[in-house]
């Protein structure tokens, strides 16, 4: 778009000054807290407590990180379990989503049920996962898949299946179906048609949907709370935990808060094109 | 949400064929089996165990039918209470705080230039890292004696708080720290539908004169309303839900002032096992989100009813 700026601001030179500083000032806003962990992450131990110590630390240290990742902790291990649920759940959750909202675009079944069934992948947006959480819990101990990867993962993959399926759903409305009619009429299923013709032409909405997914999974703490309790434990349950079990110790928490800060904002910058559809297509159709 | 897909009357759709539906069915059921394990069973039971009496700690099975007993009980619990009208101010106040705000910075950051896009994909960086991770930062900036707002205030002499001490200050930081996280959601929501207005209204607005307040107050917003209060009903339901910061935050603290329904929930279930309390709890906690979410969506659609009969 052309238009010359936004409406009601930026008329004028005064105007684009007064545009530019605003923003300076909500970036300041939106990125300081960044700044202060990492810095405190660098922070000699004694530099905190030292009165007027500034923004940026005296002195640089690596010792925090050291002893975040030391022998004896278990933050590889729990960086690697977030991996590991990060990833399966984003396999899982875009493939099934895929397939459903392909299914739901498609199919026409009797008594509105395609409506149904879009709206049950709807309404888990809307309600407290603290419900889920406790009975969640409750099976996963029937089963003996407590502290798995399987249940946190499994949990994480109910969360976002419905993001996918209702991003993707508005996704495969929209292509133009001439493709696959003509597919159809040679002969060719509707797996083909949906591996061969629909995933192709689908690639930046599979791209958002996977972003959105590994952001949730990442960030998600109350389910992997509740079901998983060192051996599947992800790293925002062990960021949750770091106030209680050692006092306020800043230097270690900012460090194992940048651990798991830092890769997702990297990330967000690498996807960003991804990124903001997933989460506006989310959102608004979600 | 949108508009369920109209089906089209005149071609005849290429899913008509037989054969293709059982395998469209066959598509559909793992994605359907997943919800149906992991939230819908779950939902259902929480729901039966709410009418049961269950403590957890004491037997490993649910005990005796008690009917509405749990929710008689949690409706006159004090801490309830408490945290429900925290909660409330939390969401209502987190709400209007990041809805003005996005709603600011989506209008200032409008425009496809280079320095705007880039404005906005750093300005998005607060809701895409786990609310945990936002809950220690902000402990750490708020920290009484060490935190840099502090010692900022401190060295300009001014009075230096103890945010997290007080129960009103802290009540107010986790309403900020909330609103700052999810003002990003509101701006890139709304950014995206203020790109997809059609110009030439704004422009023949501003033809005839009216200027750009006027074309904002008059075209610009009525045109997004439906987006503005999509995006509300959004923002006010997970509020409602807020938990994950509160742990690396207060812990509910000081004393129990800054408990979120959720974190109380969280707290009788998983950490008290009082799991039918928490239950009978938790199904009021969604009762109050489901009435927002349908408020919201009804309001939602009277206005673009009313907008399509103003045209």
């Amino acid at each position: 778009m052309t238009t010359a700026g936004p409406p009601g601001v930026g008329a004028s030179a005064a105007g684009r000054a007064a545009r530019g500083l605003l923003i300076l000032l909500a970036l300041a806003v939106a990125l300081g807290p960044f700044a202060v962990l990492f810095l405190n992450s660098l922070r000699p131990a004694d530099d905190f407590l030292r009165p007027g110590a500034g923004l940026v630390p005296d002195a640089i240290t690596f010792a925090h990180y050291a002893e975040v990742f030391g022998p004896g902790s278990d933050t590889l291990r729990f960086l690697a379990n977030s991996l590991i649920i990060t990833t399966a759940t984003t396999v899982m959750a875009v493939s099934l989503g895929a397939l459903a909202a392909y299914a739901l675009a498609r199919l026409r079944l009797p008594f509105r049920l395609s409506l149904v069934i879009g709206l049950a992948f709807l309404v888990v947006r809307f309600y407290p996962k603290i419900t889920v959480a406790l009975p969640y819990y409750l099976i996963m101990r029937d089963l003996g898949w407590l502290d798995t990867h399987a249940a946190v993962i499994l949990a994480h993959v109910s969360i976002t299946v419905p993001f996918v399926v209702w991003l993707l759903l508005g996704f495969f409305e929209e292509l133009p179906r001439e493709i696959e009619l003509s597919a159809m009429l040679d002969g060719c299923g509707p797996v083909r048609r949906f591996v061969q013709i629909v995933l192709p032409l689908s690639a930046p909405a599979l791209g958002a949907a996977a972003v959105l997914t590994a952001f949730l999974s990442w960030n998600e703490f109350l389910m992997a709370s509740s079901v998983a309790s060192d051996a599947a434990k992800t790293l925002p349950v062990r960021v949750s935990s770091f106030i209680t079990d050692k006092g306020t110790a800043w230097g270690p928490m900012s460090a194992m808060g940048t651990v798991i800060v830092l890769p997702v904002m990297l990330f967000a910058l690498v996807t960003q094109r991804w990124l903001a559809r997933g989460l506006t297509a989310g959102a608004v159709k979600g | 949400m949108t508009e369920p897909p109209q089906p089209d009357p005149g071609a005849r759709p290429p899913h008509r064929r037989l054969g293709d539906t059982p395998v469209l069915i066959l598509f559909l059921l793992p994605a359907l089996f997943i919800l149906a394990v992991a939230q819908f069973l779950p939902l259902a039971q929480s729901l039966w165990i709410s009418l049961h009496d269950w403590v957890l700690a004491r037997s490993p099975v649910m005990g005796a039918f008690v009917g509405p007993g749990n929710y008689t009980r949690v409706l006159g619990d004090a801490q309830f209470l408490a945290s429900t009208g925290f909660t409330l101010s939390l969401a209502l106040a987190s709400t209007v705080l990041s809805m003005a705000l996005g709603l600011g910075l989506a209008v200032l950051t409008t425009g496809e230039g280079f320095r705007m896009k880039l404005s906005r994909t750093l300005l998005l960086l607060p809701m895409v890292i786990a609310p945990v991770a936002v809950g220690t930062m902000w402990r750490m900036i708020l920290a009484a004696r060490v935190g840099p707002l502090n010692q900022t205030l401190a060295s300009a002499g001014l009075p230096a708080p103890n945010w997290f001490g007080d129960p009103v200050l802290a009540q107010v930081s986790l309403i900020v720290i909330d609103a700052w996280q999810w003002t990003p959601f509101v701006m890139i929501v709304l950014a995206a539908a203020l790109t997809s207005l059609p110009a030439e209204v704004i422009r023949a607005a501003e033809v005839d004169g009216a200027g750009r307040w006027t074309t904002f107050r008059l075209i610009v917003f009525p045109l997004i309303l439906p987006v503005v209060l999509l995006v509300a009903m959004f923002r006010l339901i997970d509020a409602l839900m807020t938990l994950d910061i509160v742990f690396t935050t207060t812990g509910g603290g000081p004393g129990f002032a800054t408990q979120t329904l959720s974190f109380w929930i969280y707290q009788q279930g998983l950490r008290y096992f009082n799991v039918s309390y928490a239950a009978a709890a938790s199904w009021l906690l969604l009762a109050a989100c489901m009435a927002m979410a349908a408020g919201f969506l009804v309001w939602r659609h009277r206005v673009m009813h009313w907008q399509r009969w103003e045209r």
